[in-house]
């Protein structure tokens, strides 16, 4: 479970969160929608530290992880992340993407790394991709291999920061068909994504910010058809 | 005026031999320059003040004097203060490694900052530990990207050991002096010493050029 307390961010005198307070059950797949400055991924980045927050508490699993002497490194072990930009290693093949964090961070042998990790390229659809370098990659198949290698690591929640935004439109769909099978498995998912039809479709619940604030927090059947605020009905109204 | 290589030429291969001598010159020099140019970019790029600071003030010192004053330096005060006698090849070694640290130091830092911030909130996501990610992550990446100029580095590391003449090492240029006072031809010898400095350049050169056509199709 995932607990945001107040959470407020500023860089420099840009004020991006401004006291967000939030409650993300464990299994549950949460959507983070709102318009574009929001803050929506900053928001998502506090939740494994990327960023930290300038006042306020992040809760994972009842341990308060920007408290000083937290051992972040453990806390980031259970929250997997995948980014807009991919950002595979490039000097690395596609297996070896997968694999290094196991073998570095978790000391699994080799062996046993590679069966994981062709196990999870199979998953993602890129059994045959397993020596191929990023560069040699589609955007589509870099999210997915992206994606496996978050799951390497057999984390708690994953975080995605709008998954398909740097994507051809016709890969967006090979990516969230992935992200829609790892769905209620189990593992915590909160999702930074302007893909509405997408949200509507997985998410349980929805968050809506606007201007650095949670205003609608609601589940996803709710929020898509009635929306409590005006801002969150216009915003549908443009995007929908 | 005219030029007599006939008389020298009975000791050409005598001054070809400074070759091996100043390839080993730069070639270690090099190697461990690397290493301490590495360790002084992590330095730089560190999040603690001290460290940086050193590193700078570091840098600063040996780009901001001469080479031969370095030199000269190591090799006269090191005797007199510790009283351990330095030999020419050591003082030769540690000069060129100090002086090219701090250059390939700067180098290396540049390299680093050029790769993606994304790499490394990748790599933290995955709760990977900074020493791991710069060894494994970071610094593969950036010195891939600075290859083209650590060759230039061992360019300049090449001609400038032509220094270690002047403490005694006998290197290419030393070696034509030696029969440049011998014969009592200058222009000759000095020429020949010339030409070897340019050929050894010029293969470094193209093997340079052909590192970064490589680099860019990869």
């Amino acid at each position: 479970m995932i607990l945001l307390e107040n959470i407020h961010k500023s860089f420099g005198a840009l004020v991006v969160l401004k006291g967000i307070s939030g409650r993300i059950p464990r299994g549950e797949v949460l959507a983070i929608v709102g318009p574009s400055g929001s803050g929506k991924s900053t928001l998502l980045r506090s939740i494994n530290l990327l960023e930290t927050p300038t006042s306020g508490k992040v809760f994972v699993d009842n341990v308060c992880i920007n408290d000083k002497g937290v051992d972040i490194r453990k806390l980031r072990t259970k929250v997997g992340m995948v980014f807009q930009q991919f950002n595979l290693f490039p000097h690395m093949t596609t297996l070896e993407n997968v694999i290094y964090a196991p073998l570095r961070v978790k000391k699994i042998k080799r062996k046993d790394a590679e069966t994981l990790g062709k196990k999870l390229l199979e998953k993602v659809g890129l059994k045959d991709k397993a020596k191929t370098y990023p560069a040699h990659l589609s955007g589509g198949q870099k999210q997915r291999a992206a994606i496996a290698r978050a799951l390497a690591m057999e984390p708690e929640v994953i975080l995605f920061d709008e998954p398909t935004s740097s994507l051809d439109p016709e890969m967006v769909k090979e990516v969230l068909d992935v992200i829609k099978s790892l769905a209620h498995t189990g593992i915590t998912m909160v999702i930074v994504s302007h893909e509405m039809g997408f949200a509507r479709e997985i998410a349980d619940r929805i968050w809506f910010l606007d201007e650095g604030r949670l205003i609608e927090d609601s589940m996803s059947k709710t929020f898509f058809k009635a929306p409590k605020t005006k801002r969150a009905q216009s915003f549908l109204e443009k995007v929908l | 005026m005219f030029l007599d290589f006939e008389r020298i030429w009975p000791s050409v291969p005598y001054i070809l031999q400074g070759v091996q001598v100043t390839l080993a010159y730069t070639s270690v020099s090099l190697f461990l320059g690397f290493f301490w140019g590495t360790f002084l970019a992590l330095f730089k790029v560190s999040h603690t003040k001290p460290l940086v600071w050193v590193a700078g003030f570091y840098t600063s010192i040996f780009r901001g004097t001469p080479l031969l004053l370095q030199l000269m330096l190591i090799y006269h005060a090191i005797p007199q203060l510790t009283g351990y006698n330095i030999s020419i090849w050591e003082a030769g070694i540690l000069t060129f490694t100090l002086n090219s640290g701090a250059y390939v130091a700067e180098h290396i830092r540049g390299g680093i900052n050029a790769v993606d911030k994304g790499q490394m909130e990748a790599a933290l996501s995955l709760g990977i530990s900074y020493p791991f990610i710069m060894k494994d992550i970071i610094l593969p990446q950036a010195i891939r990207t600075i290859l083209p100029s650590l060759v230039n580095e061992a360019i300049d590391l090449l001609k400038e050991s032509a220094l270690i003449s002047v403490i005694g090492g006998a290197d290419i240029l030393w070696r034509a002096q030696i029969v440049a006072s011998e014969k009592y031809l200058y222009f000759e010898p000095l020429l020949i010493a010339g030409a070897a400095y340019y050929v050894l350049v010029m293969i470094l050169t193209i093997a340079a050029r052909i590192l970064e056509k490589k680099l860019k199709t990869t």
